[in-house]
């Protein structure tokens, strides 16, 4: 098969130009990222050494950024926070996802529908359904005060579950789990379709209980996927900014807590650029930590 | 595993089935009751409004509103002075038309339309070349562009907007609409281009490379063959990862709050909601109503293209 025959090579052999025209049709995109994602990942950590003001010249501060961040209750507080988010909410929407894989897995009537009613947390605009979410547990006319306090008597008095960091971020913890959890439902359930069934059969025959058959069969050829999903579960939570910020201020997580410090009020952008470094480093830290022990690549 | 279930156990399938659907969909539907009723009707937990109240929609979609916002003495004025035409009239009452009061849901959804619809066009230009390239051709550096692109894609967001919003305002973007609206556009594009590339890459692997050897012996170039055979066998796939693209940049939130600040006439759906429920105007039916204004062109594009885009989450390519 010689193509060079055919296509004019001008003065280049077949293999130089497959490189050149590889190289021209991949460098638009290869430019895009280089300038506006990598770049601004190193111009960031020269930032986190000056004090950087919105329209004036940065003046060189060496660590004092850094120092600034570290020193701050506030930073301490918002990691605690951040862990916590990112734990339960990837524990709950892995788990929740197996839950609702299992049962989407059975035939029943209708499925179809159920299949894409359920997606709708996870396509939805975040902004479209926090003020939803808000109302259920608006202290005076949400159905979250109506039930327990006036139908349960659990609490003593309506309040506001939203109003205060403490109680806070366990909503924002339940909104995740709500919005994400069709995300690993999909990619469990597509992971399910995918076991032989005769290993159920043969199973039976043995006399396997259902216990039996999910602890021996299902949950070894799901172990990867979910392994993966908690991966990228994680990194995407703890980096996560609209589903906390605008379903509550009150919960800082990392990124809300840069945000506050960079763009609200004084527009601290020097200490931001090193929280975001600091963040990056946690995350780069986790990323190859999680790799080699639990997926043990 | 396909059992045959004894009645009891149906019926708590069942039951469990009904769970999920509702824990799921719940909140949609507490949005959808809320916009439609009356503030008197709030408190009640029936989802069902007594009397239906589509006056929020009206306001949002500017529907018969034209009088609403005048004061009486402008009224009286024009009806005083019969020699004005109906064309000073009118500019006298569009004045009031939009005085602010109003969520102008129209132009933020139109600013969004115009910001998702350009980078989702632009990304899957870069992705469709790009993708082709590494998947296809052989060229040093191949497998390190495949795999720097799925590191990049882990991150993103706060960890790049301060450098990015630095690097805008040195170019002095950030001070003119129209450099804030660009400068959103690229974020948009380099934000959307990492997964458009992985999920293109994944899916022109799978046609088969003699159809187009079949083209290239015939003489056709490749880019001949990437425009007449892998663009028309790769349609469905593209539309996805367009559709991807639009609805990450609709729902975009963090970077168009810093960038569009100053210029309110930019604003998309998200910072606009946003905007009104911190205003004045932040009245629970109107939210709700925008709420579902908001979400609705989302799910109707999902559930036109639902049976492509449930495919490819599973298959992973998802951003966040």
């Amino acid at each position: 098969m010689n193509l060079t025959q055919r296509i004019p090579s001008e003065g280049l052999d077949l293999r130089q130009r497959e490189i050149l025209l590889g190289w021209s049709m991949v460098l638009p995109a290869v430019l895009i990222i280089l300038a506006l994602i990598l770049y601004p990942i190193v111009y960031n950590i020269y930032l986190s050494f000056f004090d950087v003001q919105p329209l004036a010249e940065n003046t060189y501060i060496g660590l004092e950024n850094h120092k600034n961040v570290v020193l701050d209750p506030g930073f301490w507080n918002a990691l605690v926070t951040t862990v916590i988010y990112v734990v339960f909410t990837t524990l709950g929407t892995t788990l929740m996802g197996l839950f609702v894989a299992l049962v989407m897995n059975q035939k029943f009537p209708l499925r179809g529908l159920v299949r894409s009613l359920i997606l709708f947390p996870y396509i939805a605009p975040v902004i479209s359904v926090v003020f939803a979410w808000q109302f259920i547990f608006d202290p005076v006319n949400g159905i979250f005060m109506d039930i327990t306090y006036e139908k349960l008597g659990l609490f003593s008095s309506r309040f506001n579950l939203i109003g205060s960091p403490a109680t806070a971020v366990w909503v924002a913890i339940a909104f995740s789990i709500w919005k994400n959890f069709p995300f690993s439902y999909l990619m469990i359930l597509s992971r399910l379709q995918a076991i032989d069934l005769n290993l159920y059969e043969a199973a039976e025959m043995d006399g396997a209980s259902a216990w039996q058959k999910f602890r021996y069969i299902t949950l070894p050829e799901v172990y990867f996927v979910m392994g993966a999903i908690v991966l990228l579960r994680m990194i995407w939570n703890f980096n996560k900014f609209e589903e906390v910020y605008l379903l509550t201020e009150n919960v800082r997580v990392l990124s809300v807590y840069t945000y506050f410090k960079a763009f609200v009020g004084t527009m601290e952008l020097g200490q931001g650029a090193s929280l975001a470094l600091i963040q990056f480093l946690l995350l780069i830290g986790f990323i190859l930590f999680y790799i080699k022990r639990v997926l043990k690549w | 595993m396909v059992t045959k279930r004894s009645l009891p156990r149906k019926i708590g399938f069942f039951v469990l089935v009904m769970a999920i659907v509702a824990f799921s969909i719940f909140p949609f539907i507490q949005m959808l009751s809320i916009s439609l009723k009356y503030p008197s009707e709030w408190g009640s937990p029936s989802l069902i409004p007594e009397n239906f109240n589509i006056e929020a929609y009206k306001e949002l979609l500017n529907i018969g509103q034209t009088a609403k916002n005048v004061p009486q003495s402008v009224l009286t004025l024009l009806e005083e002075t019969p020699d004005l035409s109906e064309a000073q009239r009118q500019a006298i009452l569009d004045k009031y038309r939009s005085s602010g009061d109003v969520f102008p849901f129209l132009k933020y959804f139109l600013n969004s339309f115009l910001l998702s619809f350009t980078a989702a066009f632009i990304t899957v230009v870069f992705a469709i070349l790009g993708a082709y390239s590494f998947s296809r051709l052989r060229f040093p550096g191949r497998s390190f562009i495949q795999r720097g692109v799925l590191f990049v894609y882990m991150f993103g967001g706060i960890l790049l907007l301060i450098p990015l919003y630095k690097m805008f305002v040195g170019i002095g973007w950030l001070s003119i609409p129209p450099g804030a609206f660009l400068s959103l556009l690229v974020i948009y594009i380099v934000q959307t281009l990492p997964v458009s590339l992985y999920m293109l890459g994944n899916y022109f692997r799978t046609i088969p490379f003699s159809i187009e050897e079949a083209a290239l012996i015939e003489g056709a170039s490749r880019f001949g063959t990437v425009w007449r055979i892998i663009i028309p066998l790769s349609f469905a796939a593209i539309v996805t990862v367009f559709i991807y693209c639009f609805m990450i940049a609709w729902n975009e939130y963090l970077f168009a709050s810093v960038f569009l600040k100053n210029f309110k006439e930019l604003y998309t759906l998200p910072m606009g909601l946003k905007a009104l429920f911190t205003s004045k105007n932040a009245i629970w039916d109107r939210i709700m109503a925008a709420s579902v204004l908001t979400a609705t062109p989302v799910i109707v594009l999902f559930m036109a293209f639902q049976r492509n885009l449930a495919g490819g989450l599973a298959a992973g390519g998802v951003k966040e």
